[in-house]
């Protein structure tokens, strides 16, 4: 497999993930891989370049919601978590 | 904490009044559009309202009907078929043209874009595509199927002018990609089979319009290796790395194994073209065959890591059809190494085009649709909404379970009525691919009406 790996790292607010700047489709399935990793109630900060538009399909199938938080200028970054 | 529901699904973050990022949503709100979205940060939206891409969707679901219905009529002609006018040769337009190409065009506006991170150039110009390649698709089959070659080439100038200008999209999306070379690879080698399938097209409406401009069986042995394995082959290959990995959840394929298994499927195709032109044919079909072989080999080798390492490894009937399309390929190969090497084309030929266009193409094509439909599905009802509805909620399950056997039947049949030349059994054959086909229009009718009762309007999503 030739994909470059996201930045991973744990903080109070949950998991973070760093995929800015990784080719399609890898940050959809560095992002899945993560939540479908992550234990209940566990929260996933996302660091993206964009609007992740195909991750929410996906996010919904497996009860999970994404809201946008504030990040840095030139970011789209995103707190997931199960739905309630 | 969020503050308000976003455009995609998202709720947008909090901000203070008259900060940079208030800004910024406030903006975004304001350009965003209600159906397909936008990207960040003031770019250009790289996805289309869902009413560009699904209508091309939509019109394949209808061509694959009357494909089949075409063959049911056409039933007596086809075992006898050598690729003249008639029902036969208009029932394989329906599904090169009308199918095939219709959802690769579709695929390729929604999906490209968001890969190559490359907006569409012309949004409207892709709506309006549509217009004049459906219309463009229902003339040249019917001049094919009543033998008139007036109308089919009236047909064939509006399918022509289509293909050039979604061809000029496709090139600009291409021409700013970054990254996947892989990728990029197939679909400049798609482009340019693209040419060579719209010249040859022209070639043989040439002479059915009695102006030969290039010898009939060169023309159309070009066009068969230009359109099946060259378009719809090197975009089936290329759009696989993409699509399998999402699919599967896996990594995405070795970069320097996808372009060996894309530079061996451009060599089969580059030495099967040249073999038309009559020198040594048979060497350099012979040679193309291997090729092929060890693109397809290579292709299947990464595709089978993929399945193995992703977190999915099996998504129940689409990847079925998938396997299937990926069989069917191999056995058109065999057939073409059978026919180089002096099988009749009686029934052989006819053998080889169930493989590589039902067999392969059509069955890989349903595979890939009917998961991404409800996908994108969801990603534009999702629009607006902070709980989107999941794909699984908007697939009608039943018509693609009947959609599911019956081609498989269909394909079935078809192949030991070919084998046998039995018009009965292509009439029953027609009759259970019709079953499926319409099946397929019933789900795909059913998608549609659950995308709209589950979209925002416009308005509530602002």
């Amino acid at each position: 497999m030739s994909e470059g790996a996201a930045r991973v790292w744990p903080e109070g607010d949950g998991t973070h993930i760093d995929v800015r700047g990784l080719p399609a489709p890898q940050p959809l399935v560095q992002i899945l891989q993560l939540v479908r990793s992550a234990g209940a109630g566990a929260a996933v900060v996302v660091h993206h370049d964009r609007d992740p538009q195909l991750l929410y399909p996906e996010l919904a199938q497996i009860g999970w919601g994404a809201e946008r938080i504030a990040g840095e200028p030139g970011e789209w970054r995103l707190r997931l978590a199960p739905l309630a | 904490m969020a503050a308000a529901t976003g455009a995609a699904g998202v709720s947008e973050p909090p901000a203070p009044r008259g900060s940079g990022v208030a800004k910024e949503a406030t903006a975004r709100r304001a350009v965003r559009p209600a159906q397909g979205g936008s990207f960040a940060l003031g770019a250009k939206g790289r996805l289309l309202p869902a009413s560009v891409p699904m209508r091309y969707f939509g019109a394949a679901a209808v061509f694959h009907a009357l494909a089949w219905l075409a063959l049911l009529g056409g039933a007596a002609d086809w075992v006898q078929w050598r690729g003249g006018l008639g029902w036969p040769l208009a029932a394989l337009h329906l599904v090169t043209l009308g199918t095939l190409l219709s959802s690769a065009i579709g695929a390729s506006l929604q999906l490209l874009p968001v890969a190559t991170r490359q907006p569409v150039r012309s949004q409207r110009l892709a709506g309006v595509l549509w217009w004049l390649y459906v219309p463009g698709v229902a003339a040249l089959a019917l001049g094919m199927g009543l033998a008139q070659p007036h109308l089919l080439g009236a047909g064939a100038a509006a399918v022509v002018a289509a293909l050039a200008a979604w061809g000029v999209l496709l090139a600009f999306n291409l021409r700013g990609a970054r990254g996947m070379p892989g990728v990029v690879l197939h679909g400049w080698g798609a482009l340019a089979a693209l040419m060579l399938l719209a010249a040859s097209a022209l070639a043989l409406v040439a002479l059915w319009l009695g102006r030969p401009l290039l010898d009939r069986d060169m023309a159309r042995a070009l066009h068969l290796v230009a359109g099946v394995f060259g378009t719809m082959g090197l975009l089936a290959f290329g759009l696989a790395y993409i699509l399998l990995p999402m699919f599967a959840l896996a990594g995405v394929p070795d970069e320097r194994r996808q372009l060996a298994s894309g530079g061996a499927a451009l060599a089969a195709i580059v030495l099967a073209a040249a073999a038309a032109f009559g020198v040594a044919p048979v060497a350099l079909r012979l040679a193309a065959v291997a090729a092929g072989a060890l693109g397809l080999g290579l292709h299947l080798y990464l595709m089978h890591g993929v399945l193995k390492t992703g977190m999915r490894s099996d998504f129940g009937r689409a990847l079925v059809l998938m396997r299937v399309g990926w069989a069917g390929l191999g056995v058109a190969l065999a057939l073409a190494l059978a026919l180089v090497l002096g099988a009749p084309e009686d029934p052989w030929a006819r053998l080889f085009g169930v493989a590589a266009v039902a067999g392969w193409l059509l069955s890989f094509l349903f595979g890939v649709l009917q998961r991404i439909l409800p996908f994108l599905a969801s990603m534009h009802a999702a629009q607006g909404q902070k709980r989107p509805p999941t794909p699984s909620a908007l697939t009608p399950e039943r018509p693609l379970a009947v959609h599911f056997l019956s081609h498989l039947a269909a394909l079935a049949l078809l192949a030991v009525a070919t084998a046998a030349q039995s018009t009965p059994l292509t009439q029953i054959a027609a009759l259970v691919g019709s079953i499926g086909a319409v099946a397929w229009v019933v789900f795909f009718a059913g998608l549609m009406r659950r995308l709209r009762g589950a979209a925002v309007p416009e308005a509530a999503a602002r």
